[in-house]
């Protein structure tokens, strides 16, 4: 299953949405890198990942999401994890990933 | 009972996603729950990503081999890259997060037992096991 990202950018909230659809993964999270850095020099805000369709995430895909992050808090910003399947707050609970992005 | 399935697999981030598939669907035959099948497939995908980035040569491939017996499954990954020193695997520091270092901590985490063996030049092992549990 590959991944498919919809983006939109929310103008009340101030913050750009992802819908990741599919698994995130080694072959796969260059592309999320590429989309919200891209996406982020356009627009710099927060960012909200919706997870609802989000099958898997491996570490190289959480290494990309703390890679932004640490981009977003030079200017205080955030990366808000959207509902997120059992098996991914379970990879976010254990690395403690869960404690510096906000859970939604 | 003990049967063995091998793959081999050229060292490149698109085959990895054979590797977890084929995990996932034999941990179900044997009569995982949903969350032991999802910590497998997690673990042989990381163990994977750690053989294809800091393991082989781009002309490798490397092996894994999954072993079913009555009462565990056990998946060895071996590549034939340059190794890593498996003590200076740290665990997360959320003071500091790193992009990168995650895996093995991760596999740790969400196996029942992990053996780790790692030769300057030789390349990598990883072994990992996990037990069928009697459901309550």
């Amino acid at each position: 299953m590959a991944l498919d990202i919809k983006k939109s950018f929310i103008d009340d909230k101030n913050l750009w949405n992802f819908e990741l659809i599919g698994e995130v993964d080694i072959y796969t999270s260059p592309e999320l890198k590429e989309i919200i850095s891209n996406s982020l020099k356009e627009k710099e805000s927060n960012i909200r990942l919706d997870c609802e369709r989000l099958e898997y995430i491996d570490s190289t895909g959480l290494g990309v999401l703390i890679g932004i992050l640490k981009t977003l808090k030079r200017s205080e910003r955030d990366i808000i994890i959207a509902n997120p399947k059992s098996n991914i707050s379970k990879l976010l609970k254990i690395t403690g990933l869960d404690k510096i992005f906000i859970m939604e | 009972m003990s049967e063995n399935i091998s793959i081999s697999l050229p060292s490149k981030p698109e085959y990895v996603s054979i590797a977890r598939l084929t995990a996932s669907v034999i941990a179900n035959k044997m009569g995982f729950n949903v969350e032991d099948i999802e910590d497998i497939k997690v673990a042989v995908g990381e163990a994977c990503n750690n053989a294809v980035l800091h393991g082989n040569q781009d002309d490798n491939n490397f092996d894994v081999e999954f072993t079913v017996q009555d009462d565990s499954f056990i998946i060895e990954i071996r590549d034939k890259g340059k190794g890593f020193e498996v003590d200076k695997c740290p665990e997360p520091d959320l003071c500091a997060p790193k992009e990168n270092g995650l895996g093995i901590f991760i596999i740790k985490s969400l196996m029942d037992e992990v053996e780790i063996e790692s030769f300057c030049g030789k390349g990598t092992v990883i072994k990992m096991f996990k037990y069928l549990k009697e459901e309550v």
